[in-house]
Order: structure tokens, then C-alpha cells, then sequence
């Protein structure tokens, strides 16, 4: 329970503190009528009981004066209860999303990398909003439904033990079959949401892949795996609903059997003498409403736990470590990779006790076919993943000591999927240096050759992206994303030259741009087309995570190995036509 | 499109019998009937009690004992009733929603390619997600509910008029004194307004929340925070304040609906005492009065959950609104009487095409006038700059669109009247960006012809240069893509691609890029596959590198969604046009070097 507490409040269970209070408050003011009920019962009683006593209408109009009075403090204490539970849960989530935003922004990219973006979002949206609710009603349902049932039960102890007794005698049956079918339940719940976390990567896989789809008319029902990941959630649906139901469902008629329990102890106790009517009448009127808050609170808990299991995502998620280090990085060093061995996941190694120099204010080229460690290579550079053994060092200064913003302030990285924000195309390029004049902005667009498709769009420099920059081609978004890096004005550039899907003259364009950007810099790219890094000044040659061969093109080529190679199927590639 | 909405068109859309949804209401009121039974049975007990007040020992033991036992069984029967009324709705709930889910993909698979762009496949994921699952807890959960939270109070209330009118009103006031003031509230235009920038603060925090998250690299990069992030903090603390300024904007009404409601005793006892006064004796009209106060709480709390769920069905009503959408997108038209294709050339007859429609504020043509014939086993190849209509032309052949204007034929015959399933059996396509399923490498294979034996399936597999790589993998054939990691590199996806195309070996072939993305293996590979892909069909092809298309039977210039150039590379070279133009760029770009080094400007003013 504290667990689940912790967790709703997104680690901070003393802002709970408030609403639950504020909301007992509001569950004992409540009392008051229900004992002024049972007081206009008593005096009906009396007058029955006792043919001398005459009705006590005084006594019944006082107890309604005062039941209208009252209406009074009961709005008071719930408007107080109201205000305490939602402002507070609105607080919490607000707090707890910037805090999450935060940290997420702390942790290292390639952990970000590996997780699935729309549930981080989710994380961040749509699990506060439970933990909203959690704070805003399940909490202080929970606490007012449960003061009305233990103040009675402690009430009515003193006045007959074992009426009392009787009352709840089957609760504790209720509350360990909860708590024994507990662990069924996460079970079956884990299923279910299983199901549907497979459903769902069905459907998304139908939706990208439904150009494949329709042509090869594999549409709907026929898409086999789609229609069974359905079918499956179906039944695990029906499975747990048909499962969970009965025990939810015999916990309820355990909890409401204490009525027809207390009438049949009542009964025995009256004719026993043991027990007066018009006590017997009290612990029947109590009877009547005791109950239902009692299932509410099954409920409650039921949702509170529903919102436990989102919390506890996001708790795992701020429990993971962000990059530590706090050590500056010098501008213009070479770098050094000092017998680096890396793997993603315990699994393959990428890279193999590889050991290198990337000479400062030099071009350095990463060539090897696809999964031998390119691009791994870059994203170490930027500190995306901390190596398992080895050192990187930038200068004197090793790679896991330095800050990891500070360090990202050194890098430019112009990449493949260039990601552009949804705002204007100023503020895209201005992130690069976020005080930039006008003047430097424009500068660099213009040596990035965006200035002039810039200037042809309506707006100009005003002109809205679209969401991930999908209006503009690929070229013009790799352009900008040039001129960003120039504006930043980097001392390490990472390249990824992948310009085979342009058209010649865009390709032109953005090839210009990148000259632009690399003079007097540290570069490392990841060269597809060995011809552009002909002119490099170091090539560095990978086959499955190890440096096989190192030097400059001539000297490559000249010996017999894979880039001599590569080189030779790459000149007869580039003669290649059709037919 | 008539008019039903919410459940009617659910059942309308999903063809489920009503039955089980029937069945599940009537034990769900008698279930509602048996579980009001204990508090009968208090009363009968009290009465009991209060008639023999004076003289206990002639109390009727038997009597309380037999309501205490129709009590438990009531109870019983009650709660095992509700129980086979929420399977019953559970059951036909989870049938409705797996039909609707398998509708909407049968659906999704008839319309046009236009509709599944980036955005739409987001919001029709959000809506089957989102919208689906609002449903289900609605039809399944709530429903069944709803019925008895309604003849609940209904039954309560006629039982109280039938017992006394006066005092039935007085328990009515605050029920309906609380609704109006809810009502009232609520439709007022601050109510309104405080509740649509409720909302606009909710979708700007969460537009900034995905764009932040999709931004992550760059807001790193560019050391940028959630304060400076375009505001996200701001949004985040907007919806906080906007949350918290509707939430009191509610609180009144909220507040005064709920004290009554707890407080419908306060208003039934005064006019019980002022009653009860002209009759201090009337003994039957004193019993009556106490079962008033006995039992009038109760009404409370089916109340008070009507409230709530009157709230989800609107919910509902705009879950059926949202995915009726995406049914009323109109699928592609199928012929009545397909006809046949006789010979595999293809015709592009004066064809005009546009994304938007003409109305539509951004309607832009894309095609204009394009006419041509691909001649039956010759290759074709599109060039020209992006944006210029190159793509557009290649996705018309499969129908992924209609045209506008004109006709495309294949073999004379319109491709409309050809049918889907059969103009899909004629076209292959190796598309730029290679879609592989979360499937064996067999099956995506075979993909191109499912009745394709695995021998065939393998030797597809070698001609497109794939079966080496396949082979390396933990499970050959049979490793699953997406599984323990296991992905393939671009070159590689693409070369299956190919493999299924030649599995498939349809008669004309469409290639969008077919060798962007390759490194230099790759790149000879595919070359290869290609080679073997493209012998004796009609191809068309789109090419960003003019070398690899120098050899084209024809080649067509695309600029600005006309045909600016035709021509083989030769012709084209000598007219010395736009293709010319491109060509030189293309060989200056061949010879560019990182750095910007010696050659590379002059090679630029050649």
C-alpha cells in the first residue's frame, strides 16, 4: 500500500497529506445527520414503546433545524476537501511532468535511443494525468469511505460488542480473498495488457506496411496476424473479465452479507434479552448505509491500483541514471579511442578493443559495410552510450568524466533523419546559437545555400515547419540543418554523408553546404561513397567492430585489402546501368 | 450516412445481435430488484420491532428471521445475476469491438494510398487506440450500469409516490434543484469557454510533450531546456493553471449537487414532522415516514453515478463520431464487370492529378497533361527534380491514387475497369523505402506469391543476391524480423524486396529508387538483383543517379508535373536541355570531395 502511495504521488506521498486530510474532515462532518437519524428514530421508538409519552415533535423539529444548519459546514468542508484534492493533484502533475522532462533531457540519447518515443510521451502525458486522478479522487474516496465504516464500527462496540462484531464479520473473508487473488490478478492483467501492447505493434505494422499490403492484396481479415493479435485480445478480455469478475464479485456479497447477518444475530440477541430495540434499530439504520461506502472503497482501490501500475513506469524511469561527470572538454584535441570494446545489451560486442587517433582540425573518415561500427563510433564521440572498457579522450580528458552538456556544446552533428521542430524556420536555424542576430542567422543560411528556397517560401524565414519538418524535401531539410550547425560553429563536426536519395542539383547544393561547414574542424564522417573522402586525411577502415585497415586513399589503395576492394566494386558500381 | 449515432451505429457498424446486450440489461435491473431486497428487508424488520415496541417478548423471532434470510439469498441471487449480466454485455462488448477493430482495417486496406500519410497513420492509431478502447469500457463495463443506475431511482422514486406524494416530492427537490443548478452552470458561456481552453491548454501541452521527446537529440544537441524548449514548461504550468481555474469554475455547482444530494433527509424530515404533527397517532403513517428515512439515502448513489456516466456517453458519442470518419472515407471504386488486360505496355493518356481536391484551399496540381507509352518489355525511366512528379507517376499504376483527369492504361484497358486484385497481380513494386513484417525472411519473401514452394522461395533469393545474407542469420530463412534484434541494413531490406518482386514475377514492374541507401557492397549487389529482376517486363523506373538509367529504352524528364524532355540518354544529351543540365550536375557531384579541395569547383563551372 505504501508502495502504491509512493508511487501515485510520483515519490512525493506527503502531497497526499492535505487531501486525505481535508477529506476525513469531510467523511466525519458527514456523520452528524446519520446520528440526528438515528435520534428522530429513537423518538419515533419511544413514543411507540411507551403509550404515556406523546410524540416529541420539539425534539424531531430541533433535530431538523439543526440538519438544515448543517448543510452549511458540509458544503464548507467539502469545497475545502475539493480545493485541497484537485489543486494539489493538478500541482503534483505539473511538478511531476517538468521534473520527468528534466530528467528525461539528463539521460544519456542512446538509453532515450532504445526506448519507444510514444511511450515516453505517453509517460509524460498520459500516466500524469492517472496520477491526476489518483490524487484528485481515488485517494479522497478512499478516505471518506473508510471513516464511516471504522468510526461505526468503533462507535458501536462500546454499545453491543457483539452486534458489532456481527456487522463485519465476513469483511475479513472479503479482504483476504483481495488480497490472496492479488497476485492471479497482476497475472491476468499483465496478459491482457500484453495482448494489447501486441495488437497495437500489429496495427501499426498493418498501417506502415499498408501500401505493401494492398499490393499484394493481403488487405483486413486476410492479414492473418493482424485479425489473431485481435482475436487474442478478445479473449484475454473476456478471460479476465470472466475470471476477475466472481472475485470481485464475492467480495462484494461478503461485505454486504453483514446485513442479513446482523438481522439474524439481532434477532437471537433480542429474544436473549441481550440486546434492546431500540439499540437493535441503531445498528440496523447503521446498517442500511455502511455498506455502500464500503464498496466504493473496493473500487477505488481497484483504480487506485490501475494508476499504481502506470506510476511505477514513470518511477522506473527517474530511477535511471543520467551520464555523470562534470569535467570541461578542451576545443580543437584530438581525440583518442584507447582499446574501446562497446555493446548495446550485454549482447554482441560492437565494437573490439579498438584503438585509434582522430587527429584535431582533420578530416577523418569511417569506412566498412553496414554493422561494422560506423556510426557506433560517432555516437560514442558524442557520448550517446559510456563504453564498457577502454578510454575515450578528447585532449587529457577522458570521455565518462566530462559533463555531458558541456561536451555537446563541442559537437555539431549533421545526420541522415534530420529532425526539424515545429515552429519557424528562424527559430530552427536560430537553436544553433539561441542570441544570434539576424544578420548571423542569415549568413549562415546562406552558406548553407538555404537562403534562397528560404526567401521563395511565403513567409520567408517565418514560414512555419511542419511537424518534423515534413514540408520541406530532404535536401532543404539537411540544408538547415547545416546552417544550424554553423550557427553553433562546433569545434567537432560528426558527418553521416548519405545523399543518395537527392537529386542531382539538391545533392550539389547540400554537398557545397557541407564544405562550407567543415573548414578548420575536427571531422569524422561515415563515407558511403568512397570517392568524397578520397581527399580525407585519415580513413579508418572497419569490419565487424575492428579497425582492419588506417592511412590516406593512396596509400589504401595501394595494398591488397577491403578497401582496395570496396574501392574496386564501387568503380564498377558507379559505370552501372540498367539492361 | 443516416442518422444513428453512438451505441445504435456501433451495432449498425459491427452487424452484432443485440441479444446478449438485451439480456444483460434485464438481469441487470432484476440483479438491481434482488439487491434493494436487504433493505426491504430492514424495514419489515424495524416494523416489526416498532409495532411490538411495548412488549418485546411478542416480537415475531420467525418472521425477522425469514426477511434475514431472504435478505442473504436476495443477495446472492442479486450479485450471481450481475454477474451474468456483465459477462453477457462483457462477451458481446468484446465481439463488437474485435468486429469494429477488423472492420477498420478491412476498411483502412480498400482506400487510397492518399489517405495514409505520415499524420493520418498517427491519428488512426490514436483513434483505434483511444476511441476503441473508450468504447469497450463503456459498452462493456458501464453500460450494464447505466441501466440499473437509471432503474434504480426510477423504481425508488414511483415505490416513495405510491407511499406518500408529499413527502416523494420533498425527496425530488434537491435531486432536481441540484441537477438544474448543474445544468444551468455547466451550458453558461464562461462554463463553456473555461471548458474549450481547458482543452486548448491540454493539446498544446501535449503537442509540445511529443515534439519534445521526437526532439530529444536536437534539444541535447543544442543544449536547449524544458524552460527554453518552446515553452514546454509553459505549457505545462498553462494546463496546470487552466485545470485548476475550470476546476473551480465547477466547484459551486459541483458542491451544491453533492451536499444535497448526501443531505436528501434534510428535506424529506420537515415535512414529515410538519405531517406527522396533525397526527401524532396515526402509528401507520409514523412507520411509513420512518421507512422514508431509511431509505431515501440510497437514492444518492445511483444518483450520483448517473451523473458520471451521462458524462461517458457523450465520451462514446464522439468515439463512434471519430471512427465513423474514417469509414465514411470512400474506398477505391471496383469495376462492376472487370475486364482483361491483353498485352503488358503501359499508357499514361493525358493524365491530370492533384492531392488535394480543387476546392480545397491547398490544392496544388501535381500532374499536368502526361502522356506516354512504356512499350511491353522496355524500360522507362523518370528523372528530374524532387517535388517535380516523378513518384506521383510510378504510385498512379498501382491505384494508390485515381486520377483526375485522363486515363491509364495497361494493355488499352483502363486500369479502373481491371480491379484491384487483378491490377495487383500485373504490377510488382520495389519501392525506396522497403516495408518488411515482423515475419519469417520466408514469408516476407513470399509475400510476392503465397503459393510459391521454398525451393522457389530460396531461388528468388539467390537471383536477388540475398540468399548469402539470409543464411548468416540465427535461423536462416526461418529467423523472424524485429525479433532479438534481429534487422536487416537498408541494402539488404531492399534486396528482399526484390526477391519478393521476382517471386512475384508480374509482367510490369515499378522501381522507386530501388539503390538509394546502399553502401558500396550493397550497391553491386543489388545492381545484380536488378539486372535479373528486370528481364523481359515493362519497367518503370525512378532514378536520382543518371548513370545507372544511361541505358533506358526511353527516358522521361519530369519537371513541375509535365514531361519537360523525352528521349533515349543520347537524344536527350544533344537536345541539351534541362536532362543535359542535370547530367553535368550529376558528374560534378560524382566527382565532389569532403573539405572542398582543389577539383571540385572547376569540375562545377565545366
Amino acid at each position: 500500500m505504501n508502495n502504491y502511495l509512493y508511487n501515485i504521488s510520483s515519490g512525493n506521498p506527503r502531497s497526499l497529506w492535505p487531501s486525505a486530510w481535508s477529506s476525513l474532515v469531510e467523511g466525519m462532518i458527514r456523520l452528524i445527520p446519520a446520528i440526528l437519524i438515528i435520534d428522530v428514530f429513537n423518538t419515533i421508538y419511544v413514543s411507540f414503546a411507551d403509550p404515556a409519552t406523546p410524540l416529541n415533535i420539539t425534539r424531531l423539529w430541533i433535530s431538523s433545524l439543526i440538519l438544515i444548519i448543517w448543510l452549511l459546514p458540509q458544503f464548507i468542508s467539502s469545497v475545502v476537501a475539493y480545493n485541497r484534492s484537485f489543486l494539489a493533484a493538478y500541482q503534483v502533475s505539473a511538478d511531476g511532468r517538468i521534473k520527468l522532462a528534466e530528467h528525461i533531457r539528463k539521460l544519456s540519447l542512446g538509453f532515450l535511443g532504445s526506448r519507444d518515443p510514444a511511450e515516453l510521451t505517453n509517460m509524460m502525458l498520459s500516466d500524469y494525468a492517472l496520477v491526476e486522478q489518483g490524487v484528485s479522487h481515488h485517494v479522497p474516496q478512499m478516505v471518506s469511505s473508510i471513516v464511516f465504516p471504522v468510526l461505526a464500527f468503533a462507535g458501536l462496540l462500546f454499545v453491543n460488542w457483539q452486534m458489532a462484531v456481527a456487522m463485519f464479520l465476513a469483511l475479513p473473508l472479503a479482504v483476504l480473498i483481495v488480497w490472496a487473488t492479488d497476485r492471479f490478478q497482476e497475472k491476468l492483467s499483465k496478459n491482457h495488457i500484453e495482448a494489447k501492447n501486441v495488437a497495437a505493434s500489429r496495427l501499426q505494422e498493418y498501417l506502415r506496411g499498408i501500401r505493401e499490403i494492398k499490393a499484394h492484396n493481403m488487405g483486413g481479415e486476410r492479414f492473418e496476424r493482424l485479425r489473431r493479435s485481435f482475436e487474442e485480445l478478445m479473449r484475454h478480455s473476456i478471460r479476465i473479465e470472466g475470471l476477475m469478475g466472481p472475485i470481485l464479485m464475492a467480495a462484494i456479497v461478503l461485505i454486504r452479507s453483514g446485513l442479513p447477518i446482523m438481522i439474524f444475530f439481532g434477532t437471537y440477541l433480542v429474544i436473549d434479552g441481550q440486546l434492546t430495540l431500540p439499540v437493535f434499530l441503531m445498528f440496523l439504520l447503521v446498517g442500511v448505509r455502511v455498506f455502500e461506502p464500503m464498496t466504493v472503497l473496493l473500487t477505488s482501490y481497484g483504480e487506485l491500483r490501475y494508476g499504481a501500475f502506470s506510476a511505477k513506469r514513470v518511477m522506473a524511469i527517474m530511477k535511471e541514471k543520467p551520464l555523470s561527470g562534470d569535467r570541461e572538454v578542451p576545443a580543437h584535441k584530438d581525440i583518442i579511442f584507447d582499446q574501446v570494446t562497446f555493446s548495446y545489451q550485454d549482447d554482441e560486442q560492437v565494437l573490439r578493443n579498438i584503438s585509434f587517433t582522430i587527429p584535431a582540425n582533420k578530416i577523418t573518415a569511417l569506412v566498412g559495410p553496414s554493422g561494422s561500427g560506423k556510426s557506433t563510433i560517432t555516437k560514442l564521440i558524442a557520448r550517446f552510450w559510456d563504453i564498457q572498457s577502454g578510454e575515450i579522450r578528447i585532449g587529457e580528458e577522458v570521455l565518462s568524466k566530462a559533463d555531458p552538456e558541456k561536451l555537446l556544446r563541442h559537437i555539431s552533428m549533421v545526420f541522415q533523419d534530420v529532425y526539424l521542430f515545429k515552429d519557424t524556420i528562424l527559430n530552427n536555424i536560430c537553436v544553433g546559437k539561441q542570441n544570434a542576430t539576424r544578420e548571423e542567422i542569415e549568413e549562415a543560411a546562406r552558406k548553407a545555400q538555404c537562403h534562397d528556397f528560404i526567401m521563395s517560401l511565403p513567409q520567408g524565414y517565418d514560414t512555419m515547419v511542419g511537424e518534423g519538418g515534413s514540408t520541406l524535401s530532404g535536401g532543404e531539410k539537411q540544408r538547415i540543418s547545416i546552417a544550424r550547425a554553423l550557427l553553433k560553429d562546433a569545434d567537432i563536426i560528426l558527418l553521416d554523408e548519405a545523399t543518395a536519395s537527392l537529386d542531382p542539383e539538391n545533392e550539389q547544393a547540400v554537398q557545397a553546404a557541407i564544405n562550407a561547414l567543415v573548414v578548420n574542424k575536427t571531422v569524422v564522417i561515415i563515407a558511403h561513397r568512397l570517392k568524397t573522402i578520397k581527399e580525407a586525411d585519415q580513413i579508418i577502415v572497419l569490419d565487424q567492430g575492428q579497425l582492419v585497415q588506417q592511412g590516406s586513399h593512396d596509400q589504401l589503395v595501394e595494398k591488397d585489402g577491403v578497401y582496395a576492394r570496396l574501392w574496386q566494386l564501387q568503380q564498377e558500381a558507379e559505370g552501372w546501368s540498367v539492361q | 450516412m443516416n442518422g444513428k449515432s453512438g451505441i445504435a451505429r456501433l451495432f449498425e457498424l459491427t452487424h452484432e445481435k443485440k441479444g446478449l446486450l438485451v439480456v444483460a440489461g434485464i438481469l441487470s435491473v432484476l440483479a438491481t430488484f434482488m439487491m434493494a431486497v436487504p433493505f426491504v428487508s430492514v424495514y419489515f424488520v424495524v416494523r416489526e420491532i416498532i409495532n411490538h415496541a411495548r412488549d418485546i417478548s411478542a416480537v415475531d423471532a420467525g418472521w425477522m428471521i425469514l426477511w434475514g434470510w431472504i435478505a442473504l439469498i436476495s443477495l446472492f441471487a442479486g450479485i450471481a445475476m450481475l454477474y451474468v449480466s456483465t459477462m453477457c454485455s462483457h462477451i458481446s462488448a468484446f465481439r463488437i469491438l474485435y468486429q469494429l477493430r477488423i472492420a477498420l482495417a478491412e476498411h483502412l486496406a480498400k482506400l487510397p494510398m492518399g489517405y495514409h500519410t505520415r499524420n493520418t497513420t498517427g491519428a488512426i492509431k490514436k483513434t483505434l487506440e483511444v476511441s476503441v478502447e473508450k468504447i469497450e469500457n463503456f459498452v462493456a463495463h458501464q453500460l450494464p450500469d447505466l441501466v440499473s443506475a437509471i432503474c434504480m431511482p426510477l423504481i425508488m422514486i414511483a415505490v416513495m409516490f405510491v407511499l406518500d406524494w408529499r413527502m416523494a416530492l420533498a425527496a425530488l427537490i434537491p435531486v432536481i434543484a441540484g441537477f438544474m443548478i448543474q445544468v444551468v452552470l455547466y451550458s453558461s458561456k464562461t462554463g463553456k469557454d473555461a471548458m474549450v481552453q481547458y482543452q486548448d491548454a491540454l493539446e498544446n501541452m501535449n503537442a509540445a510533450g511529443v515534439e519534445y521527446i521526437r526532439g530529444m537529440p536536437a534539444v541535447k544537441v543544442f543544449g536547449m531546456t524544458v524552460n527554453t524548449f518552446l515553452q514546454f514548461k509553459k505549457t505545462i504550468t498553462d494546463f496546470r493553471d487552466w485545470a485548476v481555474t475550470y476546476t473551480k469554475f465547477c466547484r459551486t455547482p459541483y458542491m451544491i449537487y453533492l451536499v444535497m444530494l448526501s443531505s436528501i433527509l434534510t428535506f424529506i424530515l420537515p415535512v414529515g414532522i410538519f405531517l406527522i404533527s396533525g397526527q401524532p397517532n396515526n402509528q401507520a403513517f409514523a412507520l411509513t415516514l420512518l421507512l422514508f428515512l431509511s431509505i431515501a439515502p440510497s437514492l444518492a448513489a445511483p444518483m450520483m453515478r448517473l451523473l458520471y456516466l451521462g458524462g461517458n456517453l457523450r465520451i462514446i458519442s464522439e468515439g463512434v463520431s471519430r471512427i465513423d470518419k474514417i469509414f465514411q472515407q470512400k474506398p477505391i471504386e471496383e469495376p462492376k464487370h472487370p475486364k482483361q488486360a491483353h498485352s503488358f505496355d503501359i499508357g499514361f493518356h493525358q493524365v491530370a492529378f492533384a492531392y488535394a481536391k480543387k476546392e480545397d484551399a491547398d490544392y496544388k496540381p501535381i500532374l499536368n497533361e502526361v502522356t506516354f507509352t512504356a512499350e511491353e518489355g522496355t524500360l522507362t525511366a523518370l528523372v528530374g527534380p524532387s517535388g517535380g512528379g516523378k513518384s506521383t507517376i510510378a504510385s498512379l499504376i498501382p491505384r494508390f491514387w485515381d486520377v483526375h483527369q485522363g486515363k491509364i492504361t495497361i494493355g488499352g484497358t483502363d486500369i479502373r475497369d481491371l480491379g484491384t486484385e487483378a491490377l495487383m497481380d500485373l504490377v510488382s513494386f520495389v519501392f525506396q523505402d522497403v516495408h518488411l513484417f515482423f515475419d519469417t525472411i520466408e514469408e516476407n519473401i513470399r509475400m510476392g506469391n503465397k503459393t510459391a514452394t521454398f525451393d522457389e522461395v530460396v531461388q528468388a533469393a539467390k537471383a536477388a543476391c540475398c540468399h548469402e545474407f539470409i543464411m548468416q542469420l540465427p535461423d536462416g530463412y526461418q529467423t523472424k524480423i524485429g525479433e532479438a534484434g534481429v534487422y536487416l541494413s537498408g541494402g539488404e531490406e531492399q534486396r528482399v524486396a526484390i526477391a519478393r518482386a521476382l517471386l512475384k514475377n508480374a509482367p510490369i514492374l515499378v522501381l522507386d529508387e530501388a539503390t538509394a541507401y546502399a553502401d558500396a557492397e550493397n550497391e553491386a549487389h543489388i545492381q545484380k538483383a536488378i539486372n535479373a529482376l528486370i528481364k523481359n517486363k515493362t519497367v518503370i523506373m525512378i532514378a536520382h543517379r543518371l548513370s545507372t538509367i544511361r541505358l533506358a529504352d526511353q527516358i522521361l524528364v519530369i519537371k513541375k508535373g509535365s514531361i519537360a524532355e523525352r528521349g533515349t540518354h543520347d537524344e536527350l544529351l544533344k537536345i541539351g536541355g534541362l536532362y543535359e543540365h542535370m547530367w553535368r550536375a550529376h558528374l560534378s557531384t560524382a566527382q565532389w570531395r569532403l573539405g572542398g579541395s582543389k577539383q571540385s569547383g572547376e569540375v562545377n563551372a565545366q
